[in-house]
Formats: C-alpha cells, sequence, structure tokens
C-alpha cells in the first residue's frame, strides 16, 4: 500500500513537470529573444528609435491572399538608422513598393505565417515555396509586371530578351513572346557547301560567335546524315531560282580583276554593311557576321541575294540595296577575296547513308529544327517541349534531378538546365545555347517569374498591344523593301536602333530628309549602327517624303516664333554659359561630341521641335540622355532663336 | 463547525442533489448506488480474479482516458480551425507559429489519436485471448468490434482537416476505394462521402461534420452501451 502511494506521488510529480513544458516552451520563443535583442540595440543608437513592443507582428495583404509575419522579427525594416544594421533589424533597400502594402512573401517567396527562421526560409516539409536566393529575386517582379522590359528590373529584362532572342517558343510554349525570324531552310542545298554545313551543324558558334543557334551536339554520323538530308532541299521558297552571274563578273585580267574589287569594296563600305554585320567580329551586331561568308556560300549566291534578298528569306530584314550588276560583280568579286576562311576544314570523307533522307528527316523531327526553321515538305512537329508559361510554379516533386547532384531547388534546376541542357537525363533533346552563367541566371529569372499566382488585375503590369502599322502603297513597299522597320520604329512598330520615325516631318525639314537619304551621315558620330545609302531613286525619295511629311506629323509640336537679334544674343548667353550646351555638343567644331553638332540646325530642325525638344527633351524621344532643364518658356523660345541663326 | 455542516446537508438544495442521507443501513446503501448516475455504472458484485491489473491491463479504460483527452484537445482546436479550403491549411500554420501552446495541442491530439487506435486494438487482443466474448457477452463483442470501427473512422476522418498534400492524397486513395466496391454502390457512397466527386470544400465540410460530431455521438452512444454491459457481467 505504501509502495503505490510513493509511485502515485512521484508519477503526479512526473505529470506536472510534463505539464510545464508547453508553457515554457511558449515563454522561450526563438522571435521574442529577437525582439529583446532589438530593444537592446536600439538603446545604443544615437538616433531615437521606437523600441518594439513584445508580440508578433504581421502584415495581411487580403488581395494578395498572405499573412507575413517576418516584421516580427524583421523590425528595424522602416527605421532609416537601422541601415546596415545586423539581421534581422536592418533596413529595408529602397523600393519602389510599400512593403505595408505588398508584404514579404509576395516578392521574396519562403513562409509568410511562420514565426521561426528556419520554418520561415521555408525549406521545409509541407512548404511549397523557399525564399528566392537573392540573385534570383528579380524573378518575383515578373509576377505581376508582364511588359517586356521591366524598369529596376535589368536580369528579369535581360532574361525575357534572352528568352524571346532564342525563339524558345519554338519548342515551348510561353505565353507573351514573339516569334522571331529565322532563315528558311528552302534552297539551303543551293547556298551553302556541305563542309560549311557539316562544320555549322557540329558547332554554329565556332563561325559566328553571336549566332542564335543552339549546338544540339550531333555526334560525326548524325551531323554527316543532316548535312547530306539538307544539301538535298535545292529549291527555293516560292520557285525562285538564282540568276547567273553577271558577265561583269568574269574578269578576264589580273587587271580587271583589282579594279572590281576596289568598286565592290567602295561599294561595300559605302552601303556600310557593317552596321548590322560584322566583319570577323568587328562591326554590327544585328546580322551575321560576313567575315567567312565566301566558304559558306557561292559567289553566285551572294550576287542573287544582295541583288534582292527577300526573294530568297522573304521576310528578312535586309534592305535591298539599289546596286548595278557591275556593282555587285564588284561586290562578291571583293567578297570572293576577302571572306573567306581557309582554315575550313574538309570533313572527313563519308559515303552517305544510304537510308540519308529517313534518318535526316527523323532527326530533323526529333530535334524539332522545324520549331524555327521552315522546310518545304516538313509539316510542323509542334511544340516537342513542356510549356513554361507556369513553370515558376512547377512542385519539387515534378522535377527530375537525374544523377546531376545540384541542390534540389527550382532557381538551381532552371540554371543549371540553361547551362548544361542534357544533364539531368540521357534522352533530353535540348539543344545547348551557349548562356554564360549571367545569361543561364537571367533566363532562369524569367522562367521563374511565369508563375500561375493570383493576382488581381489591377495590380498586374500587362505589355502594351502590339502595333498594328503596317504601311500600304508605294510606301509602304518601299519600306518592305528596305527593312526600314529593323532599325527605324514607326508607329509603335520596328527596332530602336534608329531614330523613331514616328514625329519625323514635326522634327526634320522635308529638304533635309531627301538631302539625307540621298547622302546620309551619321548625326552621332559615335554610333556604330549608321543609316546605309540605299542609292535610291528621285522617285522613291519623293515617295518616302511625301508621305512622311504627310503622316509622321504631330501638330502640337508646331511653334512658330519671329528671330529677332535681342533674343538671339540672349539665346547665345544662355547656350554658353546658363546651362553649358557646349559641354555635349559642337558648333564651329568646339565642345563635347556626346550630342549631335549643331552647326546648321536651323536647316535640319523644325522651329517647334528644337523648341519643344528643349522643354522636354524626353517627352519626345524618352531614350535620349539630354538633361531636362526646366526651361522657361521664354529661355527655350530665345535659345530656339540662336538655334535658328545657325544655317 | 458540525452545526454549519449540519445546516448544509439539511438544505433544500442538498437535499434536491443526494436524495438520501449517509449510506447507514443496506436499503441506503442500494438507494445511493440508484440514484447516483456514476455509481450506479458499478456491478453489483465483482469477482477478485476480474479486477486483477494483469487480467484486463486497463486496456479499455485507457483508451476510454484517451477519448477524453481527445475531445478535450478538438474541442480546443475546434476555437481556432475553421472547415473552409482557403482557411484550414492557414489555421493549421496559426496554430504552429502565433496561438499559445498551439503546437501542444494539436500533438497531443494527434499521438492520443495514434495511441488510441493502438490500445484499443489491444483492448480487443487482449479480450479475445481471455475468451472474454463468450456468451453471455456476446453482443458487448459486437459493440466492441463497431467501436474499433469507429474508432478508425475517427483517424480517418480527422486525416484530411490539415488539407496539406498528405491529407488532399489520402482522402483521395480512401475515397478511390471506395469506388472499387461494386454494382455503382461505390460511387454512390463515395459521392456521398465527398459531396461531389472530387476532394475539395464539399469533402472538407463533411469530413468536419463527421469528424466532430456525426461519429464522436455515434462512439459515446456505443461506449455508454458498452460499459454498462461491462459492469453488468462481472466485470470493471
Amino acid at each position: 500500500m505504501k509502495r503505490s502511494r510513493i509511485a502515485f506521488a512521484l508519477s503526479s510529480v512526473v505529470f506536472l513537470v510534463v505539464l510545464a513544458i508547453s508553457p515554457v516552451k511558449d515563454m522561450l520563443l526563438e522571435w521574442k529573444g529577437y525582439q529583446k535583442d532589438y530593444n537592446r540595440l536600439i538603446q545604443d543608437l544615437p538616433q531615437r528609435v521606437a523600441p518594439a513592443e513584445i508580440g508578433i507582428r504581421q502584415i495581411w495583404v487580403p488581395k494578395l491572399d498572405r499573412v507575413d509575419r517576418c516584421v516580427t522579427c524583421h523590425l528595424g525594416m522602416k527605421e532609416k538608422a537601422l541601415a546596415g544594421a545586423k539581421e534581422p533589424f536592418g533596413a529595408h533597400p529602397r523600393i519602389d513598393h510599400d512593403v505595408e502594402e505588398f508584404g514579404c512573401t509576395i516578392c521574396h517567396e519562403g513562409q509568410g505565417p511562420a514565426t521561426t527562421y528556419k520554418e520561415s526560409i521555408g525549406k521545409v516539409a509541407f512548404w511549397e515555396h523557399p525564399m528566392l536566393p537573392r540573385e534570383y529575386i528579380e524573378a518575383a517582379c515578373g509576377k505581376c509586371h508582364k511588359e517586356k522590359t521591366v524598369t529596376h528590373a535589368p536580369v528579369l529584362s535581360a532574361g525575357r530578351k534572352l528568352i524571346e532572342e532564342a525563339n524558345c517558343i519554338g519548342c515551348h510554349k510561353i505565353a507573351g513572346y514573339q516569334r522571331q525570324w529565322v532563315p528558311t531552310l528552302n534552297g539551303i542545298g543551293s547556298k551553302v557547301n556541305r563542309a560549311w554545313l557539316y562544320a555549322w551543324l557540329k558547332d554554329p558558334k565556332a563561325y559566328f560567335p553571336k549566332t542564335k543557334m543552339a549546338n544540339f551536339h550531333f555526334t560525326d554520323a548524325e551531323a554527316d546524315i543532316m548535312a547530306d538530308f539538307l544539301m538535298g532541299f535545292t529549291s527555293f521558297s516560292d520557285s525562285a531560282s538564282l540568276d547567273p552571274l553577271p558577265a561583269e563578273a568574269a574578269a578576264p585580267t589580273e587587271a580587271a580583276k583589282t579594279a572590281l574589287e576596289e568598286l565592290g569594296s567602295t561599294r561595300i563600305s559605302e552601303a556600310r554593311c557593317i552596321s548590322c554585320h560584322s566583319i570577323n567580329g568587328k562591326g554590327g551586331s544585328i546580322a551575321t557576321d560576313l567575315g567567312k561568308v565566301a566558304s559558306k556560300t557561292s559567289q553566285q549566291w551572294l550576287y542573287n541575294y544582295i541583288k534582292s534578298p527577300k526573294r530568297f528569306q522573304p521576310k528578312v530584314l535586309m534592305p535591298r540595296f539599289r546596286f548595278s550588276d557591275k556593282d555587285l560583280a564588284g561586290v562578291v568579286t571583293y567578297m570572293k577575296t576577302e571572306y573567306t576562311d581557309y582554315d575550313l576544314a574538309e570533313p572527313p570523307k563519308h559515303t552517305p547513308d544510304p537510308q540519308y533522307y529517313e534518318k535526316g528527316l527523323a532527326l530533323f523531327k526529333k530535334y524539332n529544327c522545324r520549331g524555327c526553321h521552315e522546310l518545304e515538305g516538313v509539316g510542323n512537329t509542334g511544340e516537342v517541349g513542356p510549356e513554361l508559361t507556369f513553370v515558376g510554379s512547377k512542385k519539387l516533386y515534378e522535377i527530375d534531378f537525374g544523377q546531376s547532384g545540384i541542390e534540389e531547388s527550382l532557381p538551381s534546376y532552371l540554371f543549371t538546365k540553361m547551362t548544361k541542357p542534357r544533364v539531368f537525363s540521357s534522352v533530353a533533346k535540348m539543344p545547348d545555347f551557349g548562356f554564360s552563367p549571367e545569361e543561364a541566371r537571367a533566363v532562369a529569372v524569367a522562367l521563374l517569374g511565369n508563375t500561375n499566382e493570383r493576382i488581381p488585375e489591377e495590380m498586374q503590369v500587362r505589355p502594351k498591344q502590339a502595333s498594328t502599322y503596317d504601311p500600304q502603297g508605294e510606301f509602304g513597299k518601299l519600306v518592305n523593301d528596305l527593312a526600314c522597320f529593323g532599325c527605324h520604329t514607326m508607329e509603335g512598330r520596328g527596332r530602336l536602333v534608329a531614330t523613331d520615325l514616328t514625329q519625323e516631318a514635326s522634327a526634320a525639314k522635308r529638304d533635309w530628309i531627301e538631302n539625307y537619304f540621298k547622302v546620309p551621315y551619321s548625326l552621332r558620330p559615335i554610333l556604330t549602327e549608321r543609316m546605309p545609302n540605299f542609292r535610291l531613286s528621285d522617285p522613291e525619295i519623293k515617295v518616302l517624303t511625301d508621305y512622311m511629311s504627310k503622316v509622321f506629323l504631330t501638330d502640337t509640336l508646331a511653334h512658330d516664333l519671329s528671330v529677332t537679334e535681342a533674343s538671339a544674343a540672349k539665346g547665345k548667353l544662355l547656350y554658353e554659359e546658363r546651362y553649358g550646351c557646349k559641354g555635349c555638343h559642337q558648333i564651329e567644331g568646339k565642345g563635347g561630341y556626346v550630342g549631335p553638332p549643331l552647326d546648321k540646325v536651323a536647316s535640319r530642325l523644325q522651329s517647334g521641335w528644337i523648341f519643344h525638344w528643349l522643354k522636354d527633351p524626353q517627352a519626345l524621344r524618352p531614350e535620349s540622355i539630354e538633361p531636362n532643364n526646366k526651361l522657361s518658356d521664354q529661355e527655350a523660345e530665345a535659345l530656339t532663336a540662336y538655334l535658328l541663326t545657325l544655317k | 463547525m458540525k452545526n454549519a455542516l449540519d445546516r448544509i446537508v439539511r438544505s433544500q438544495v442538498w437535499r434536491s442533489i443526494f436524495r438520501h442521507g449517509l449510506p447507514d443501513s443496506n436499503r441506503s446503501r442500494a438507494e445511493t448506488v440508484f440514484y447516483n448516475f456514476f455509481l450506479h455504472l458499478h456491478p453489483t458484485k465483482v469477482r477478485k480474479r476480474s479486477i486483477k491489473f494483469t487480467y484486463t491491463w486497463g486496456l479499455g479504460g485507457m483508451s476510454f482516458g484517451l477519448f477524453i483527452v481527445l475531445v478535450v484537445t478538438g474541442a480546443l482546436l475546434m476555437l481556432y480551425y475553421r472547415p473552409s479550403v482557403p482557411q484550414a491549411y492557414w489555421d493549421m500554420k496559426d496554430l504552429q507559429f502565433v496561438v499559445s501552446s498551439g503546437t501542444f495541442l494539436r500533438n497531443m491530439h494527434r499521438w492520443a489519436a495514434h495511441a488510441m487506435v493502438a490500445l484499443v486494438f489491444l483492448h480487443m487482443l487482449r479480450v479475445f485471448y481471455t475468451g472474454s466474448y463468450k456468451p453471455p457477452k456476446e453482443f458487448n463483442w459486437v459493440i466492441g468490434v463497431v467501436l474499433f470501427v469507429v474508432t478508425i473512422l475517427l483517424s480517418y476522418t480527422g486525416y484530411l482537416l490539415p488539407w496539406d498534400q498528405l491529407s488532399f492524397w489520402g482522402i483521395s486513395v480512401g475515397t478511390n476505394m471506395i469506388h472499387a466496391m461494386p454494382f455503382g454502390v461505390g460511387d454512390k457512397i463515395a459521392f456521398l462521402l465527398l459531396g461531389g466527386n472530387i476532394v475539395g470544400e464539399n469533402a472538407l465540410v463533411r469530413f468536419y461534420v463527421l469528424h466532430c460530431f456525426v461519429i464522436p455521438v455515434v462512439a459515446i452512444v456505443l461506449m455508454a452501451i458498452h460499459f454498462w454491459r461491462v459492469r453488468k457481467d462481472g466485470g470493471v
């Protein structure tokens, strides 16, 4: 009896202790320690910072369905005095979003409701979104910001550009990207020679390091089959055919050949081919490298192509230069001499596989070459890769990490997929785009931002509607023929290598435009991309300027003013003294060279344009780097008056 | 002092609760048992060997003790838990992170549930090995088996309530097994149980009601009968 009483007493004590464990644990919670630490820390600060009341804090964002308790420990988020303080008390770097409005985990991910360090990081069971590593943080911007270029998110924007340029949508479905122009393979057998094609298939970047074409890591045998298969496609689109080289190209003597080469060299530099093309790496980056083009293709093809590019590549953005047959003969003779790769290795001799067509077609389909390149007779095989529109919401259990041995997280998976596309599986078909680590990270960031999270409509930033501008008639034909959209933007369509022409007639005088077509020059000598001389005929120039002076006009930009000597003198003073314009602009050879020289600016620009430009340059051209000096109307008018004296 | 006590015992309130005086005769002893809810459960006589601990191991009593723990912790958990798809998982998180001793509550509930299944099973084994299912106790054995099933159903319905991946797939698999019943009966039962064809909002509410109301009520009624019978048949 006595023994059982002792046992009863002892077990009562044990139960009491066990019951006490939970309240004690409650008292010693991790976040309470942090809050006390914080209150000690702020006492040592010179500035007065309000101490934290002990208790859980949270940001509740109903529209994003988030409760973030990060601020329970991150107490100094909004205290400037705590910039650079030890974590978790440091102030948040300045961003464009109010933390109170957006919360924390919409950007950082992690487990918002958690109140312990380990749980909040989110690499725990029953939580699917661990915190984004810092170098991938811009992925979060991409959840709401769907426009192509996102201000303050350079990595995300670069990633989106890379995805578009690499034409990922050839194989993957991804919402919001435009298909890129890729050369058609129709007639490739009549265009390139087999040795070049074999080398290209083996490693495209060896020929042109900036090519968008990826390396499919073909084996020698596969490259042979593909080369044989492709060389069989000898007829061009729309039954175009190669004309024979003109009689002028036949140079019977060495002297005649030298004369032709000289003519060609002159025409090539006049046409400013290097505005778009590079020659062995030097020059523009819009089009392919020409340094070894004569080893890739024949003189005959070059002659035909330069004569009329769109006959062979209907959608190419190469302008048709108005060369005579003699000019062209010179150009191709020069190219043959200068642009030959004497190091191009002959591929090893081989006997074509008797089934090269079937096997080649199978390879062509397996690697979905049709995703980018058009080839007559081979139907579209559709997207062969997984859809990537919501890849950022992919669950870890859906990913096969194979034998890669990398950290098992979505960012590291996507990054590795970009650098070593076939490392996760021996049957993976994705080619190697040769991304640098920075590029691979940028692409991964852009992809991680493609989530299926529900973002309220009013919080989404959608891309602008693509312009439907498509000029018709004579002007439209010329715009197509000269591939103006390849460099210029008009009414929101085209690239911005050169000026946006939408308001050109309000900016420049008609006479100047006409002369510019005849003898184009670069307004800013430091630019690589320059307007080529297309050798347009007078009627063609008239068509262009007629259209421009009627359409590319904004009435509100007109601003007539009378130039008096007094106002011009006042303007001169402003130019030289007050605003230091000569820091960037030159007049009579004096001044900087960032902006265009202003000699004869009065014969180039309209008075209204000058006036409005001075008032607010970015209102007219958002990309302009001219500072907005916030001139008064009188000052702007005086400066305009001065500039109008420079004829 | 004695006077005061006397006054309390004679008061209207006291006598309305205890209708008899202190038991001093066989009649009043019997009355004490008859009129007291708790005492009347007792058997009129108990054999000495049946109260030996190593005979019953107290497994049924311990199961009932755990049931009490589960009712108490469950009621407290109900204060924080909302059976709706957008809220359920977040309420789990709140219990884990912000409710004082919330994790303790959940763990108590969970481990008590596991332990109860184990103990009920052991209890059943004990009854089998001591032959306690034999007449006249065969009906009580049947009730016991039903109670075992009820215990398992309580565990199963509670499994869905955290609304995490484990719950979702656990219930998906379970209800898909029901579909395998022949003659289309399975489909009907599964539909009834889920309130639809998928594990969604309706299923969550149904499982919540089953877990917190229907099955506990059934369990309590059956337990009352079970205990009554045990007592009347001379057990403890």
